[in-house]
């Protein structure tokens, strides 16, 4: 219990952060159990972050997340949303402003798509055409087409639609604070690191506060701005940024939940933006003559060169053999390799690193959001960044371990 | 305690082909033909024959229409109430606080079930006296079950997910019972009210018995007049009577159905 209070205040990075949630002493027993399902849970979460709550299975997530909106009354303890204590008002009420993903999705089967995501909209006396629009808007904005899919029931989506549309039922009337319980639970592991990378760029247009559960401790660590690290009983082990939960555990059970391979999970936490790409690669336009293009290659000490078609979205790699081909005749924009590794840049390097050892050409495309082509990741970039990310932590530790000692002898 | 055991299954939810909207052609117009061919078949059947005075009393158009009036509305009208006591009975039972009680009520309502129809009537009018509406109740009683049962299934069986959801988004109690719940239980519920219907069209045979009319009066005169020309009839119209008012249901649950399950 002290260890968590003390995790939770003194921490210098919140300073100056508004807190929109805070949990105080929520506790939760369920009637004829032995033990409390969540105990003494105390936690704030800064407007505009993403907190992720991650722990085992039954350690009381979801019923913590049920706490915060209310789908289960608490035992003691209160909560508070943007400094407001939340705990005797109208629970409907509340839940209206709080945008809920369930762990299941919950879609309506029996309500279209378009009503699904309108719910709350028309709960809180929408007019018609304004949750068309809305509902359009959000539909656009997990990237699935309107006009195909308003007028679908759930059960003609699949799995991964059925998440995205979970998500944007929950964004509907825009709340402040959103409760997400394994949002992108039940799916396959690309579409599910497709959602976590959109769903990453979209938090970046509306900055919503929100709390994300998950068990997985890789999706913790690429969408948390701060992880809790949950023991039996919601009982925080560590609340803490990524990089200070994978460079300093509090302890074993943190260490042991991290795994292995911590360093290869660092990857996770810098993001393509953030780092050094390279950009000079030769690129030239598929429909420019050959001889430009060789030109473009030569000048350059690269063997290969990045076609870009019209909207100047990556199109295929070439090489001066391919060119070869070309003088035979060969349509420029078949010659040579597509590009298959593609990131946009929130994505993570780990996300890099994995498409790049995939790829046909040993190189990453950094693209922006429509697709245009932004710069390369190769293996030597990544590695850069790790030897860095490496050198910095290991002077920090030093330091810490420094400080501390003269610390310790004066305390004995 | 079989008949409790009993009382947890949806009458029909799983032989009872569930309503599905579309559908194939023969469907929808294979019963109205085959109801159609049947009772042409049966009036060139009877036209053909030389009736006696005795079966003409009976076989005329006056009469067989009276009965087949009086059969339907006992059918509707015992329908009708049943369906505005059982289900909201059954929504009752289907809440959380209501589960001490749940097995008590089913145990009576399969009283309903379990005792024979006509002894159930003849219980019903020795308590109260002869007339249209205890033979209304008897046939209540003895169609109370279907409803409540499925009403009960339909909503226990109702994806919780989908609930906890509607709760989640700050949806009321109520609105969740009326735009979730029930939408959802629809399927289920509206078997159990065909089923309800079947028993009443059968059950209210014996309202010639209590001096209430209806088709029995044909089927019961052909027996006691040793007549099978009007027996006959009278089976024929029973049977047609049935098969259409459950058609008619069946219809009727499947365009109402909601769409996406
Ligand atoms: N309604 C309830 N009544 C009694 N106990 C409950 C109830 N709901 C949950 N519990 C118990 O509370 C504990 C925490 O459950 P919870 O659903 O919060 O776990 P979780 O961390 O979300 O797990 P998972 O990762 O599997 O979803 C479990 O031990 C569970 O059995
Ligand atoms: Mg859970």
């Amino acid at each position: 219990m002290t260890t968590t209070d003390t995790l939770t205040q003194a921490d210098p990075a919140r300073s100056g952060a508004k807190p929109m949630i805070e949990l105080v002493g929520l506790t939760k027993r369920f009637p004829g159990t032995a033990e409390a399902a969540v105990d003494g849970l105390t936690l704030t979460v800064d407007e505009g972050e993403i907190t992720v709550l991650v722990g085992p299975s039954g350690c009381g997530k979801t019923t913590s997340m049920e706490l915060i909106n209310r789908l289960i009354e608490p035992t003691s303890g209160r909560i508070l949303i943007d400094g407001k204590d939340m705990t005797h008002t109208n629970p409907d009420e509340l839940r209206r402003h709080i945008g809920y993903v369930i762990q299941e999705t919950g879609l309506l089967p029996h309500r279209t798509i378009a009503q699904n995501v309108g719910t709350v909209p028309k709960l809180l006396g929408w007019d018609k055409a304004r949750i068309a629009a809305r509902v359009d808007e959000l539909l656009e904005m997990v990237g699935m087409d309107p006009a195909t899919y308003r007028g679908r029931y759930p059960k003609e989506l699949s799995g991964g639609q059925r998440q995205r549309v979970g998500v944007a039922r929950a964004l509907a009337a825009d709340p402040p604070v959103m409760l997400m319980d394994e949002p992108f639970g039940a799916i396959d592991p690309i579409t599910r690191e497709r959602l976590q990378n959109e769903f990453l760029r979209l938090q970046q247009q509306v900055r919503k506060t929100i709390i994300f559960v998950t068990h997985d401790i890789d999706e913790a660590l690429k969408m948390g701005d701060r992880i809790a690290v949950l023991r039996n009983q919601s009982h925080i082990a560590q609340y803490d940024t990524p990089e200070n939960l994978l460079t300093s555990p509090a302890d074993d059970y943190v260490s042991d939940f991290i795994g292995t391979g911590a360093s290869l999970k660092r990857l996770n936490l810098s993001r393509v933006r953030d780092i050094e790409m390279a950009t000079d690669a030769p690129t030239a336009s598929v429909s420019a003559p050959v001889a430009e293009v060789r030109a473009a290659l030569l000048a350059s000490s690269w063997t290969s060169l990045l076609l870009l078609d019209a909207a100047g979205r990556p199109a295929r790699w070439v090489t001066s053999r391919d060119l070869a081909r070309a003088d035979q005749g060969a349509v420029l924009a078949e010659v040579g390799l597509p590009v298959e590794a593609i990131v946009e840049p929130h994505a993570t390097l780990a996300d890099a690193l994995d498409e790049l050892i995939a790829s046909n050409v040993g190189c990453t495309v950094v693209v922006d959001g429509s697709g245009a082509y932004q710069g390369i990741v190769d293996l030597e970039t990544i590695m850069t960044v790790v030897r860095t990310v490496r050198d910095e932590y290991e002077r920090f530790h030093l330091a810490q371990k420094l400080a501390q000692q003269p610390a310790d002898g004066q305390a004995r | 305690m079989a008949d409790t055991a009993l009382a947890t299954r949806a009458t029909g939810a799983s032989d009872r082909a569930v309503p599905r909207r579309g559908g194939s052609r023969l469907s929808w117009f294979g019963m109205p033909v085959l109801l159609a061919v049947i009772l042409g078949a049966t009036y060139l059947w009877v036209g053909s024959l030389e009736l006696d005075t005795i079966e003409r009393r009976t076989l005329n158009a006056e009469q067989l229409t009276r009965s087949t009036l009086e059969h339907l509305h006992m059918t509707a009208v015992s329908t009708a109430i049943v369906i505005v006591l059982a289900i909201p009975l059954g929504v009752l039972l289907s809440r959380p606080f209501a589960r001490p009680v749940v097995p008590a009520v089913l145990g009576v309502a399969n009283i309903g079930q379990g005792v024979p129809s006509f002894g159930l009537i003849t219980i019903v009018i020795l308590w109260t006296s002869l007339g249209f509406w205890p033979m209304i109740i008897g046939l209540v009683a003895c169609s109370m079950l279907p409803i409540l049962r499925n009403t009960m299934v339909g909503l226990e069986q109702v994806d919780r997910t989908a609930v906890k959801a509607s709760r989640g988004m700050g949806m009321s109690p109520l609105q969740v019972l009326l735009r979730v719940e029930l939408p959802l239980a629809f399927p289920v519920m509206i078997a159990g009210i065909r089923t309800a219907l079947i028993i009443n069209v059968g059950t209210a045979t014996l309202g010639t018995f209590f001096g209430q009319g209806g088709l029995g009066f044909i089927v019961y005169n052909g027996i006691t007049l040793n007549r099978t020309p009007v027996l006959i009839t009278g089976v024929v119209l029973v049977s047609a009577l049935a098969l259409l008012v459950d058609y008619l249901a069946g219809a009727l649950g499947r365009l109402l159905a909601p769409r996406g399950l």
